[in-house]
């Protein structure tokens, strides 16, 4: 990791600041809350296709009205969707930002390991030429 | 984008080398030395006890402005199929292999300081298929906790062997 991974922390210490560490973290916890369940994975899934209602996003499950409105509130705390502006259906909507950030410290180790493979690629390259030579 | 776990990244690789070879540049100590750290980095490997609860620690020493600066890294064997499969935790620590938290690395909060590294080796035309998924385990999260009283225990125990 070294130098890349030194760089990283300096990009992370920037991008989040200090003073909002404690955001973050509820943040982070709130969206991981809301994806540890299959149920708000898949209202997700569906909401990547488009807004709905939530008699839509109802749809697919075998569960009461107040318990898709539970998952949705979960959704919701977590900035995971938003509500839309039509008051009678009130669609909901996907808001990927809190994905995003999940995301990018898993993505982040991305390129690292692209470095280390590619390394393991000369290093065998190079165990094979050395065979060749003996 | 939902159907892509968020804390996963998995990367694909296809070698012109049998998955023996390739094993071995994950499981033998000079191997693995030879191709893991990045350009200007010296890896040295302490303990690599391939074996399921088996140890390993690699110390990475880097070049800084201030001179060299080592870099731990502190892990356990979950699984071991020679030539198949490997899978192993691995977290930033300090020399003593105390799991370093996110504050002290300068990370936020949350940031995973606990990691689960696998690896499936595959034959396929021609060499080598191998698919490296690497796991974050969210600082504080349940699976970090466990991590972290498993190190604690690792290293009690080492400091008692070293009293010894």
């Amino acid at each position: 990791m070294g130098r890349y991974f030194t760089d990283r922390l300096y990009s992370h210490l920037a991008k989040y600041g200090a003073g909002t560490a404690t955001t973050t973290d509820d943040r982070l916890d709130a969206t991981f809350a809301a994806l540890a369940n299959a149920t708000r994975r898949a209202m997700l899934a569906r909401l990547v296709r488009g807004e709905a209602t939530v008699n839509e996003l109802a749809e697919p499950f075998q569960l009461s009205l107040p318990a898709i409105s539970k998952h949705l509130k979960v959704l919701e705390k977590a900035g995971l969707i938003e509500r839309g502006r039509l008051a009678q259906y009130r669609p909901r909507s996907l808001n990927p930002g809190p994905l995003e950030e999940v995301s990018t410290w898993a993505e982040q180790y991305r390129p690292v390991w692209e470095g280390r493979l590619d390394r393991m690629n000369n290093y065998l390259e190079r165990l094979r030429r050395e065979d060749k030579d003996a | 984008m939902v159907e892509k776990t968020p804390d996963t990244v998995t990367i694909e690789r296809t070698f012109p080398a049998p998955r023996e070879v390739i094993w071995r540049l994950w499981t033998q100590p000079e191997h693995f030395a030879s191709w893991y750290g990045p350009e200007g980095s010296t890896v040295s490997v302490v303990t690599m006890d391939v074996c399921v609860g088996g140890t390993r620690v690699v110390c990475m020493e880097v070049l800084t402005p201030q001179g060299p600066k080592q870099m731990w890294f502190t892990g356990t064997y979950l699984e071991v199929a020679e030539n198949q499969r490997l899978v192993y935790t691995d977290s930033m620590t300090d020399e003593h292999g105390r799991v370093m938290t996110s504050e002290e690395l300068g990370m936020p909060p949350g940031h995973p300081t606990t990691t689960e590294v696998q690896v499936q080796l595959e034959s396929v035309a021609g060499g080598t298929r191998m698919v490296v998924t690497h796991v974050g385990i969210p600082e504080g999260s349940p699976g970090a906790i466990g991590w972290e009283r498993a190190f604690d225990k690792l290293s009690d125990r080492l400091n008692a062997t070293r009293s010894e």
